[in-house]
């Protein structure tokens, strides 16, 4: 360390006067940097501009052309033709060159004009294009541009709505299953992809797969339904279902009506029901056979078309199975026997069956249904009429009450007299009592009757009929009484008691009588008539057809035919781009799939699913850009390898004389060391001598000052290990300069001799005795004996 | 005019110069010699600090060499000319720049320093050479331009590290002569490193032996290598009686002993 500091010290020391060889050196290093610096930059510029023009000849300049077309190339002339037709109608002003040919496909660019660089230019290409005779496909070159790929159908629309709001994005487009993000200019292109990163961000898919057997029937609801769940449930600011796109696709609302159609044939499928013999096991896909309208099953005759057959479908634990039919129908159960199948052949009796056919069902229910319906206006008529005497009834209702409560009046009056003429029971004469008696039983009669109508509406009164009909029956009683008074005398005191009592009942139902809300139940009586006046007016004949045409309208299929065209719309439906085994929620990244779990599985009802947690898309390398990133690589790692190169160069041609002559001057003094001192003293003198040091500081500083200027740049070499690199070079040339450049010693002692500064020495004697280099060259203009 | 006192340099384990002492007078003529890797070229060389010494004091005319700073020894080197073995002539420039050189550097317009140069070259004989590389000349012809290089500055201390041990029999006698012309006309002190034994007994003031980084014996050189009084001596007094018996000539005729 004390000998870097040394040799530290010496640099510092050093005359570095303008006539000086120190001033030199400093000459030579910046004229080295400066040369060293523009060889570098020309020559990885030029290699950067030949394949930028390379480039640039194959698919145009940076932003030239919006749009490529591909087309085969035997047909390019036609597609041309074409090309140049749809454009002069499409786009006019937009001009098209044709490119390369390269694996049979040949490629035309077209560069349109700026007012048709829009959003729906863009969606439109391939409608635009589609009809190019040999067209393979058209593209989008317009720059600048960033496209995201990965994006689930269904998150598309809300992802563009995002990133249009953007500062610095002109609009964003659909381009075939990716976004393309047209910007307004180049320099916005590093904040829109880090602002469109943080919107990915932002979100997350959550995937829903199911395992083959567990799909929901129709996913696209269920993933709404999770969606909404996820939403109300866990609060989420953001949860949809982006399975699909079900607002632009037409074949998504056609698929979705596939699936809702595949659903409502599956309900009106008969559900067969077996229960297996004693010993017999059915499993799921078994099929059984049943006689249907063929022939008796002999066991191994091939089945017969008249034959019903039922594919099983569930297997309860208990052993019974459920099935549908595939062959006949469910009316054609009528023996229920059922034989294995294998084979198309009939097998053993396995079970009985029981069916359940719910168009049969529906039918029966909409026929009963209409008989229904058709009793509707004469009962809205009986039940006007019964309205209409409930409120006469109503009207009535106060003078009953008065009259009865009259009616007490005189009965306890009557109760006076009885046991006044208690003790001479003979003289009493009943006759004017039964009769009033007889009056007040009719005048409650009455009210029983009104109270009997009011009951049908309001059930409050039931007590007080019941009430009204015990006093009427009391009175009865003691009309009986007064008749029997004549010839029972000595049942007067108790008539005298049942007079009292049925005052007193009289009055707490009078009591409870007069709380009877009159008025309401007249309004409500009203409100009654006019809506069954309403019912009245209903077009019952035209229910009564619908529900006829309902009636007749129900499947007229057989189960065999449900069965095929469930299988059918299976099929379609499995070959389009809806994945019934997977679900796709979009929603903000701050939930786990953990979290959403417990949600899912009681959405889909049961366990038997996936949660995987992705990203809502990727910011896809722009791949022009991408090659002129590469481009610009090749270009720092040309420019850092001539760095490298010249300054070896520099160093074996410059400065190996320079370090000979350090090495000469410096004064050997070695220590008698043994063992490791000795190595270890070797290897610090391997970087601690004069000569190596000088080496070292020139080659770090010429190569990172070249690398900097150059904008230099190899891969997996940071920048800060640059100039240990230079270092590491200058180490190597010093260590080999005495060979680079052998120097006379006798002629640097001539000097010396002569009296000659080391300056002087440098300049007549060693540089131009060494390499051929830039100090040789800047030497000469010193010299005096050139 | 050139004093060196307790003189240490040591490469590593190896003391090269050990306790080194020598006062030279002005235009004395001093040759040191002694036995190969004795530390002759590394003392030669310390006195104008193209080797750091480790210890001791070097004096030139006065000036302690030794405490000078780099520019205070630049200009102290223009005044003491150094002729090297191997030539170390600038490969690149002609005969003439080579000379010319240190005078350019030093701030003489090059028309002077040219015509000092053809001077300095003519002195030695090569003015028609003097726009040939060293490498369209023979190392005799190299050498003295080495030496006309030195000579440019007319310094006033020359210092010679085996100029002729590079060179064939035929090409050191070029040398030879014109370092004896130097010496015999007192133009400048020098100190010079030889095995030339000849050139010893006829030019040198002044033997000095060294042995192992030290002095060992110096005097005049029918003292040194007459009636030796170190072992070295004695070699080269065996060495020189031996000549004498295989070739009773020597280079300038005159016997020894």
């Amino acid at each position: 360390m004390s000998t870097i500091l040394n040799q530290i010290k010496k640099i510092s020391k050093i005359d570095i006067r303008k006539d000086s060889f120190y001033c030199d050196i400093i000459i030579l290093m910046v004229v080295s940097i400066v040369i060293g610096s523009l060889l570098a930059t020309s020559i990885s510029m030029a290699a950067n501009s030949y394949f930028s023009k390379t480039l640039a000849s194959l698919v145009g300049d940076y932003g030239e052309y919006d749009i490529l077309i591909q087309s085969r190339e035997e047909m390019k002339e036609d597609t041309a033709t074409h090309i140049q037709k749809i454009i002069e109608e499409v786009f006019p002003g937009a001009r098209m060159k044709e490119g390369p040919t390269i694996t049979g496909k040949t490629s035309f660019f077209i560069a349109i004009p700026e007012e048709y660089r829009t959003k729906q230019t863009y969606e439109e290409l391939g409608k635009t294009f589609g009809s190019i005779p040999g067209g393979a496909g058209v593209g989008v070159l317009t720059e600048p541009r960033l496209t995201i790929r990965g994006v689930p159908e269904g998150a598309r629309a809300m992802l563009m709505d995002t990133i249009m709001k953007i500062d610095g994005v002109r609009f964003a487009f659909r381009d075939g299953s990716s976004i393309g993000v047209v910007l307004s200019s180049i320099d916005k292109a590093t904040v829109v992809t880090e602002q469109i990163k943080t919107v990915l961000k932002q979100y997350q898919v959550i995937e829903i797969s199911f395992p083959v057997g567990s799909e929901p029937q129709n996913p696209i609801r269920m993933g709404e339904s999770i969606g909404n769940a996820m939403e109300s449930q866990l609060k989420l600011e953001y949860a949809k279902n982006v399975s699909v796109d079900g607002k632009n696709d037409d074949m998504t609302y056609a698929v979705s009506t596939m699936m809702e159609l595949k659903r409502f044939l599956e309900a009106y499928a008969s559900k067969v029901t077996i229960t297996p013999n004693a010993g017999e096991k059915l499993m799921r896909g078994d099929s059984l056979v049943f006689v249907g309208t063929a022939s008796p099953l002999v066991a191994g005759n091939p089945v017969d078309k008249g034959n019903v057959i039922v594919q099983i479908t569930t297997v309860q634990s208990g052993g019974r199975a459920e099935g549908i039919i595939t062959q006949g129908d469910a009316a054609a159960l009528i023996n229920n026997q059922g034989y294995r199948v294998s084979n198309n052949v009939v097998g053993d009796y396995v079970g009985t069956a029981t069916y359940n056919n719910p168009r049969q069902q529906l039918g029966t229910a909409l026929t009963e249904t209409t008989k229904i319906v058709e009793q509707i206006p004469g009962f809205a008529q009986d039940s006007q009429n019964l309205n209409t005497i409930a409120t006469q009834s109503l009207n009535n209702y106060g003078n009953s009450i008065n009259a009865m409560e009259q009616t007490l009046t005189s009965l306890q009056a009557a109760g006076t007299t009885i046991q006044t003429a208690t003790s001479g029971l003979a003289n009493i004469d009943t006759t004017s009592l039964q009769n009033q008696i007889d009056s007040s039983s009719r005048s409650m009669g009455g009210l029983i009757n009104t109270l009997q109508v009011l009951k049908l509406v309001n059930n409050d009164v039931g007590g007080t009929v019941d009430n009204l009909v015990s006093s009427q029956q009391n009175l009865s009683d003691l009309k009986s009484g007064l008749a029997a008074l004549d010839n029972v005398a000595a049942d007067a005191r108790q008539a005298k008691g049942s007079i009292d009592n049925i005052v007193r009942n009289g009055s707490h139902t009078i009591a409870t009588l007069r709380t009877f809300d009159v008025d309401g139940t007249k309004k409500n009586m009203n409100s009654i008539n006019n809506r069954l006046s309403q019912l009245g007016q209903l077009n019952i004949p035209l229910v009564s057809g619908q529900l006829q045409y309902m009636a007749a309208s129900v499947p007229n299929l057989k189960d065999e035919e449900i069965s095929h065209s469930v299988s059918v719309l299976d099929k379609f439906i499995a070959g389009q781009v809806i994945p019934g085994e997977r679900i796709q929620i979009l929603t903000t990244s701050n939930i786990s799939t953990d979290a959403v779990a417990p949600l899912v599985y009681n959405q889909v009802g049961h366990k038997n699913v996936s949660l995987y947690s992705t990203d809502l898309g990727i910011i896809e390398p722009n791949a022009r850009g991408e090659l002129y990133s590469v481009l610009n690589e090749v270009r720092a790692v040309l420019s850092g390898m001539t760095a490298i190169v010249l300054t070896i160069l520099f160093l074996a041609l410059d400065h190996t004389g320079i370090m000979t002559v350090i090495r000469r001057n410096k004064v050997e003094q070695k220590k008698q060391m043994k063992g490791w001192r000795r190595l270890l003293a070797t290897v610090v003198a391997t970087f601690t001598d004069a000569e190596r040091v000088y080496g070292m500081a020139i080659g770090a500083i010429l190569l990172t000052t070249m690398f900097a200027l150059g904008r230099g740049g190899i891969p997996y070499l940071p920048w800060i290990a640059v100039p240990f690199v230079g270092a590491f070079i200058g180490l190597v040339v010093a260590c080999y300069a005495e060979k680079i450049s052998p120097m006379s010693s006798d002629e640097m002692m001539a000097g010396q001799s002569l009296g000659l500064s080391i300056d002087e020495i440098m300049r007549e004697i060693v540089i131009p005795s060494g390499r051929p280099g830039v100090l040789q060259k800047l030497n000469q203009r010193k010299m005096k004996f050139k | 005019m050139l004093t060196i006192e307790n003189l240490y340099k040591s490469f590593g384990k190896v003391m090269a110069v050990n306790d080194f002492n020598l006062h030279v007078q002005k235009g004395e003529t001093v040759v040191l010699m002694g036995p190969s890797g004795c530390g002759k070229s590394t003392t030669i060389r310390t006195i104008n600090r193209l080797v750091e010494p480790d210890r001791g004091t070097i004096s030139v005319s006065g000036t302690e060499i030794t405490k000078l700073a780099t520019e205070q020894l630049r200009q102290i080197r223009k005044r003491i000319g150094f002729v090297f073995q191997q030539f170390n002539l600038i490969a690149r420039l002609t005969a003439v720049e080579n000379v010319m050189l240190g005078l350019v550097m030093d701030g003489i317009s090059r028309e002077v320093a040219y015509d000092k140069a053809m001077i300095a070259l003519e002195k030695v004989g090569l003015e028609k050479r003097a726009e040939h590389k060293s490498g369209e000349m023979s190392g005799g012809q190299q050498q003295r331009v080495g030496i006309a290089r030195a000579l440019a500055f007319e310094p006033e201390l020359m210092l010679w590290d085996e100029p002729t041990a590079s060179l064939d029999p035929i090409l050191v006698r070029e040398v030879l002569v014109i370092m004896e012309d130097l010496a015999k006309y007192r133009a400048s002190t020098m100190l010079v490193v030889t095995h030339e034994i000849s050139f010893a007994i006829h030019v040198a003031d002044r033997i000095v032996l060294m042995d192992k980084g030290s002095i060992v014996e110096e005097g005049v050189p029918e003292n040194v290598f007459g009636s030796p009084r170190s072992a070295i001596g004695q070699q080269y007094k065996e060495l020189i009686e031996y000549q004498q018996l295989t070739n009773a000539r020597t280079l300038s005729g005159k016997n020894i002993a």
